[in-house]
């Protein structure tokens, strides 16, 4: 029944889809795109036993799933699983992907990015205030000077396990967010091959078989290679594209593709 | 041409939007207004110009792309309007040029939009006239006409 369904998340929700592909018992391969993301899920007789996404997989490919507000999907029936990470049922996995969405948000509020730089709080909170062995040691490397990520490095913990001890202490009153740094030149996001591969469709639309040609012209004219394109010139590059593209209907369509990828990704984002 | 307008208004890094007529008259604005109607106005009617300018002198342009400290606007010229859009200075311009595009090309088709735009409709060369620019700006229109 379900074999080649492919639709829009906008339309038909993620959490519906699965709960629908569930309760029909469905066995097979759920792929998802969201502008330039992609991910799979696996399902075998209705229960999910696999996802993957971007370098995750199991539980935290699935939360992250999750979240995508937008996107395409694609059910592929009966393909197997490459492997199994995920044992807990559907209902538990999207509890607690709502209530980690919902705890991310919360900290997201008090250390809004991890350039802020934690300081001792100037107040105390309380006439007397007690804390524990572990919040001592953080509290002791927290000066004012260390930004919440280089903290995070120091303790050899994830960000965000960083970010959820500062958002505690800062609820305690322990701690205050002093003045963000500069944000240090991130590391661009390249692309990835499979932006590649639905820029190759779009292009292939327009402009015919010489796409691929136009695409490495068009990569190599804004200094990349294929492999190095970072994301955030995507835009760059879908317009760049688009000059080349002469009949305007055509050129329009390309666009407004591109435009739909390219918000997706920031949705997704 | 609300819809449109939404749709620019919602990329990120853009503030609003609004399409004057060849004479600066306010076609439709982004709601809320991203400026005062008479800075639109002006601003309207003197990008309108500044098209003008560009084509007596032989250089045609379609887009004006106006680059400040703390804000950008880019003027897409639409021949019996202008449409332009107010952005922060670190906006993708890529995806923000783009979507005027798509969304210029759907009013093309759209007959609401072409009667909105046909109503306001005004010749832009009556823009500039002895009678429509001060001294300073009549001589420099006559030097870039003359060279043209």
């Amino acid at each position: 029944m379900a074999e080649g369904l492919t639709g829009s998340l906008a339309q038909l929700p993620l959490v519906d889809l699965l709960k629908m592909l569930a309760a029909g018992g469905q066995s097979g391969r759920l792929e998802l795109t969201s502008g330039l993301d992609q991910g799979d899920i696996y399902l075998v007789k209705g229960e999910l036993v696999h996802a993957e996404c971007d370098m995750q997989v199991g539980d935290a490919a699935f939360a992250r799933l999750v979240t995508w507000p937008n996107g395409q999907f694609r059910f592929e029936g009966h393909v197997p699983p490459p492997d199994k990470t995920i044992e807990k049922p559907l209902d538990r996995l999207l509890t607690e992907a709502a209530r980690a969405a919902s705890e991310r948000e919360a900290v997201r509020r008090v250390v809004p990015n991890m350039d802020v730089v934690p300081r001792m709080a100037r107040k105390s909170p309380g006439p007397s205030v007690t804390v524990s062995a572990a919040d001592w040691e953080v509290l002791a490397t927290v000066d004012g000077v260390l930004s919440a990520a280089e903290l995070a490095r120091a303790w050899g913990v994830e960000e965000l396990e960083f970010a959820k001890l500062l958002y505690r202490m800062k609820l305690n009153g322990m701690v205050e967010m002093a003045v963000v740094q500069q944000a240090a030149p991130q590391q661009r996001t390249p692309a990835g091959p499979a932006f590649f591969t639905a820029l190759n469709t779009a292009v292939a639309g327009a402009l015919g078989p010489l796409a691929e040609i136009i695409i490495d012209d068009a990569v190599e004219d804004l200094g990349f290679t294929r492999a190095t394109f970072p994301r955030d010139a995507v835009a760059s590059l879908a317009e760049r594209i688009s000059g080349e593209i002469r009949e305007p209907d055509k050129r329009v369509k390309f666009q407004q593709t591109m435009l739909q990828m390219l918000r997706g990704s920031q949705q997704a984002a | 041409m609300e819809k449109g307008l939404d749709q620019v208004g919602a990329l990120p890094g853009v503030g609003g939007s609004f399409v004057c007529d060849n004479k600066g008259d306010v076609i439709v604005s982004s709601d809320p207004a991203v400026l005062a109607t008479v800075t639109m106005n002006t601003i309207g009617r003197e990008v309108g110009r500044a098209f003008v300018a560009l084509d007596a002198a032989k250089r045609p342009a379609q887009r004006l792309d106006f680059v400040y400290n703390s804000w950008r606007l880019l003027a897409q010229d639409m021949g019996d309007a202008v449409f332009f859009v107010v952005c922060q200075p670190e906006v993708d311009m890529a995806m923000v040029r783009m979507t005027v595009e798509v969304v210029v090309a759907g009013w093309r088709k759209d007959s609401s939009a072409q009667k909105r735009l046909q109503r306001h409709r005004a010749e832009r060369t009556a823009l500039v006239s002895r009678a429509t620019l001060d001294q300073g700006s009549w001589s420099s229109w006559t030097v870039i006409a003359s060279r043209g």
